[in-house]
């Protein structure tokens, strides 16, 4: 917790406890009252007698600004509270009752705010009189419509939650919700914005002050005293700089304790997020480059520098690829594989990552390009699909304009020749009436249109390969499967490779050649698909395919269970990483790593390989060695 | 379809969840209606799983809305255990709507984050306090299950050790776990909390709304598991929702397809992948990758994209993707109707068989 809001808030805090502490005890604090005069000789800078100094008067400017917070102060805080009070029932009511109660509310809270505040309240001060109680009900009341809307939002976002429905199932009376379910979520949000609200209060009532609109003289606040000294500023400047700075610094206080406690409503917080750092580089082996393969990866690391330690997201992995073949990548979530292809693509955020190996593309080092030639790389030569095309399609332009893009960009084409080839572009990609479509926006499409305009961008400048990082996962299966079948079918007329991220098992054992199994960022199998699907020796590999219902069982049929859950990547097991969920671990397990060892091209890494004929004689060969 | 009708119910006596035309429609805004659900029926028995599949936008998720009238019907009968649910309010409703359990497919939205693990699943029995158990132990119950006799459910101090129990039955460990916020879990834990949070008040029907879709493969074989215990240990009455026909194959007993807001096929789960009938139901077990039932490709089954449930085909709704359909399945809307008098229905003019 401490170290989540860090030193700034604390010390805010503590400025605002002082401030707040010096205003209550400023009875008995051992200094002037703020209205007796020539306390001290008149216009002095500060002294021992007089930290701040006195002004034209003679009275301690220190004793009027601590006097004056009690004001401001108790401005900021009454206002903040009196329109919460107001404002949260209301919010509360239109959010969570919806309908009538919520069209009401937000109709007349509409018409509130569209009245200038500040104007409101100086006709109502002037009118009703400048006194303490005043201005302190005209900037609460004005706070209500701000308050209002906050907190129906919150209500909003949070009664449409699962664990509301859930409650409601149970049999939860609504009152109850409101107060169990409910009110702690929002009463983060509110806390937060309840301290900025305070910092804009107290600038408010220091405004109001300074116009002659707040409480009269004699009683100080920190605007009227800005204000009195104002004709002093060129004999004795510090007479508007002490309530000017301790004003600034509380207003500022207020803000950083509310910014800080937003931070705080977001309650997932891992402890993963990367530290600031510079890129590292991480040793590999030397590269040695394999003839006739299109993409070569060696030894590609990718680790997160965190507080919690290096999280390994990519450890050492190394593949090639050849044109016309589909490689998947296959793991659950957790296991490295859509950072492995962030990695090759180089993906990576800026900051906070260790990085090795190396990418080879043609004969072409991509890990030694610079930013510049990596973006030519990336439109050109390597196509992407991201799993949500509506997340990788731009909301607010035209399909037409974001598929002509590339075209114009890489290609030089221009505007006219870069429409028809879009459009015959769309038409590839199996999209009935293309020319219509280039003038539609995203949001007018389906989902599976919407990854089939984003197949088409990929494949706009004739990639070499294309990268599909779980294509299909948001789509419905029938539609699945038609995406699929495009990609394989482009594939074949444009002879270019295919990497295939999925965590689905079916779906790799249908559309991929070769198959990479990954788990806690390390390849633990690797080989053809019917290698890995048919002759698996990886127990991680068998379990997850015996773990997925398949269509040909029986119903209820018990499918087998993987104790515990993947490891967390900062803090990976020794040895095997899978050892503490496989059935078959031993001794050797946990002290040694398996390396990845080959079998006349299938590759896996585990000391006791499953396969039905060669399981003892592994097991046997393993003890001997 | 893709159509309506009621030949596939069975007699009232004998079940304990009967759904009858059931109607759900949404306004969308211009004046224009969403309809979600168009009469669609379907029962349970005691002690039976129903899976309902389909793809997105086919109306299962607010058929199991509609189940815990969160929201109402438009139209249409639940009938639980012979109390007809639609027609009740207030106070009726609540007593009688905890008899419906729920489980939702985010496991993260449906756990309150601000609250610990023990006071969520304590939620249930502390609104009814001494009175939890609906059903008086008619299938076991979950307490008198794990308690030896109840003795500690008659009051406020037995209330933790309910906890302890159902998270246990659950495979959490109270110990570490009931003092924790639900952010300190995997997805595949919060489902289990989720699961005991419902339990724990020993519902007579559990509605599983995409329970696994947000979980890896080794997490959803462990929570298909543990249903399958649950129900076998305190004899749950499932109906589980999904749009996995593998998943959803392995868990139920009789199986439910739905297009666009009607019923395809009702068949046993066996039956209906061994000899699906419907054009529907062949195109979506087609689709699916490696499915080794020596069906033809997807692509000569289905064609095209689901039409929009505000505007949807008149006759069967999909007609408009189906490559058997006729001129016929335009104007006729085709009755659900036994095939070789068993129990296996179909709502189609052309069913394969």
């Amino acid at each position: 917790m401490r170290r989540r809001l860090g030193l700034g808030f604390w010390i805010a805090t503590g400025w605002i406890a002082l401030v707040l502490a010096a205003a209550v005890l400023a009875d008995v604090l051992p200094f002037a009252r703020y209205d007796e005069t020539l306390a001290g000789p008149p216009q002095t800078g500060p002294s021992a007698a007089h930290p701040f100094g006195t002004d034209g008067l003679g009275r301690d400017v220190l004793s009027r600004v601590v006097y004056g917070a009690r004001v401001s102060l108790g401005v900021g805080i009454g206002a903040v509270v009196l329109g919460l009070a107001i404002g949260a029932p209301l919010g509360v009511l239109a959010g969570y009752r919806k309908r009538a109660a919520d069209a009401v509310i937000m109709a007349v809270n509409d018409v509130a705010l569209a009245f200038p505040a500040l104007v409101f309240a100086l006709a109502v001060v002037a009118f009703a009189g400048a006194n303490l109680r005043n201005v302190l009900v005209v900037l609460g009341v004005l706070g209500v419509p701000a308050w209002t809307r906050l907190i129906r939002g919150a209500t909003l976002s949070f009664a449409e939650r699962e664990f509301v429905l859930a409650a409601r199932v149970l049999g939860v009376r609504d009152r109850r919700i409101l107060w169990r379910e409910i009110m702690p979520n929002v009463a983060v949000p509110a806390a937060s914005y309840a301290f900025i609200g305070m910092a804009v209060v107290v600038v408010a009532e220091g405004s109001l002050a300074f116009l002659g609109l707040s409480v009269q003289a004699p009683t100080p606040t920190w605007g009227g005293l800005i204000n009195e000294g104002r004709t002093l500023m060129e004999t004795a400047p510090h007479v508007v700089l002490a309530p000017s700075v301790v004003m600034f610094l509380t207003v500022l206080s207020f803000n950083l304790v509310g910014d800080r406690l937003r931070a705080l409503s977001d309650v997932r917080q891992s402890g993963l997020e990367p530290v600031r750092q510079a890129v590292a580089v991480l040793p590999a082996a030397e590269p040695r480059p394999v003839a006739g393969a299109l993409l070569q990866v060696e030894d590609l690391r990718t680790h997160f520098l965190t507080p919690r330690g290096a999280v390994k997201a990519v450890d050492g992995v190394s593949f090639t690829l050849e044109r016309g073949k589909t490689l998947a990548i296959v793991g659950e979530s957790g296991s490295g594989k859509s950072m492995l292809i962030r990695s090759v693509l180089g993906l990576l955020p800026g900051t906070g990552v260790a990085r090795g190996g190396h990418v080879h593309l043609e004969g072409d080092e991509l890990t030694a390009f610079t930013p510049e030639e990596m973006r030519q790389v990336l439109g050109r030569r390597l196509g992407t699909v991201f799993q949500d095309p509506m997340t990788a399609l731009n909301p607010v332009r035209t399909i037409g304009t974001q598929v002509a893009e590339p075209l114009r960009v890489h290609l030089g084409m221009g505007r006219g020749q870069a429409r028809e080839e879009a459009a015959r572009l769309l038409a590839s990609v199996g999209i009935p009436d293309p020319a219509r479509m280039l003038g539609r926006y995203p949001h007018q499409l389906s989902g599976g249109m919407r990854q089939r305009v984003t197949i088409a961008m990929a494949l706009s400048c004739g990639p070499d390969v294309l990268f599909a990082d779980e294509p299909t996962t948001a789509l419905d299966v029938t539609i699945q499967d038609q995406v699929l079948r495009l990609i394989h079918r482009l594939r074949e007329e444009r002879d270019m490779a295919v990497v295939l991220v999925s965590h689905d098992l079916s779906v790799v054992r249908q559309w991929a050649d070769e198959v990479i199994v990954m788990y806690a960022g390390r390849v633990v199998e690797r080989g053809t698909a019917a290698d890995v699907f048919e002759r698996t020796r990886m127990p991680y590999t068998e379990a997850l395919l015996q773990a997925a219902p398949r269509l040909t069982d029986p119903a209820h049929h018990r499918l087998r269970v993987i104790p515990g859950r993947p490891p967390d990547l900062a803090a990976v097991p020794d040895g095997c990483a899978f050892r503490p969920r496989c059935a078959y671990a031993q001794d050797r397990c946990a002290e040694q790593a398996p390396p990845l060892l080959s079998e006349g091209g299938h590759l896996h890494a585990c000391w006791y390989p499953t396969g039905r004929t060669m399981t003892e004689n592994e097991g046997a060969d393993s003890h001997g060695r | 379809m893709a159509g309506s009708g009621t030949a596939h119910l069975r007699p009232r006596d004998e079940v304990l969840l009967q759904v009858e035309d059931l109607v759900v429609e949404f306004p969308a805004g211009r004046g224009r209606t969403v309809r979600a659900v168009s009469g669609v029926s379907f029962d349970l028995a005691r002690g039976e799983t129903l899976g309902i599949v389909g793809e997105s936008g086919c109306g299962k998720s607010s058929t199991a809305r509609a189940l815990i009238q969160l929201p109402p019907p438009r139209a249409g009968s639940v009938r639980l255990d012979g109390v007809e649910l639609t027609t009740l309010r207030g106070e009726a409703l609540r007593r009688t709507r905890r008899r419906l359990q729920m489980i939702f497919q985010d496991p993260i939205s449906s756990l309150n984050p601000r609250r610990r693990v023990r006071d969520i699943v304590a939620e249930g029995p502390r609104v009814w306090g001494a009175a939890a158990p609906v059903n008086g132990g008619v299938n076991g119950g979950v307490n008198s299950g794990v308690n030896s006799g109840g003795a500690g459910r008659a009051d406020g101090g037995g209330l933790d050790e309910r906890v302890d129990a159902v998270l246990e039955a659950v495979g959490l460990d109270p110990r570490t776990a009931a003092e924790r916020r639900p952010h300190e879990f995997s997805g595949g834990q919060c489902q289990r909390i989720s699961i005991a949070r419902a339990l724990i008040l020993e519902p007579e029907v559990v509605i599983c709304d995409e329970p696994v879709s947000a979980l890896d493969v080794s997490v959803q074989a462990q929570i298909l598991a543990l249903l399958e215990d649950l129900k076998a240990r305190f004899g749950l009455t499932l109906v589980f929702i999904a749009h996995d026909l593998a998943v959803v194959k392995n868990v139920s007993d009789r199986v439910l397809v739905m297009y666009l807001g009607k019923t395809c096929e009702l068949a046993p789960s066996e039956e209906l992948i061994a000899r699906p009938a419907h054009p529907y139901t062949r195109a979506l077990l087609a689709s699916i990758p490696g499915s080794g039932l020596g069906l033809p490709p997807a692509d000569r089954l289905i064609s095209g994209e689901p039409p929009s449930p505000v505007s949807p085909p008149s006759g069967c709704r999909f007609r408009t993707r189906c490559p058997r359909a006729a001129d016929r399945c335009a104007v006729e809307e085709p009755e659900i109707r036994p095939l070789n008098g068993g129990d296996h229905f179909v709502a189609c003019h052309y069913p394969d068989i």
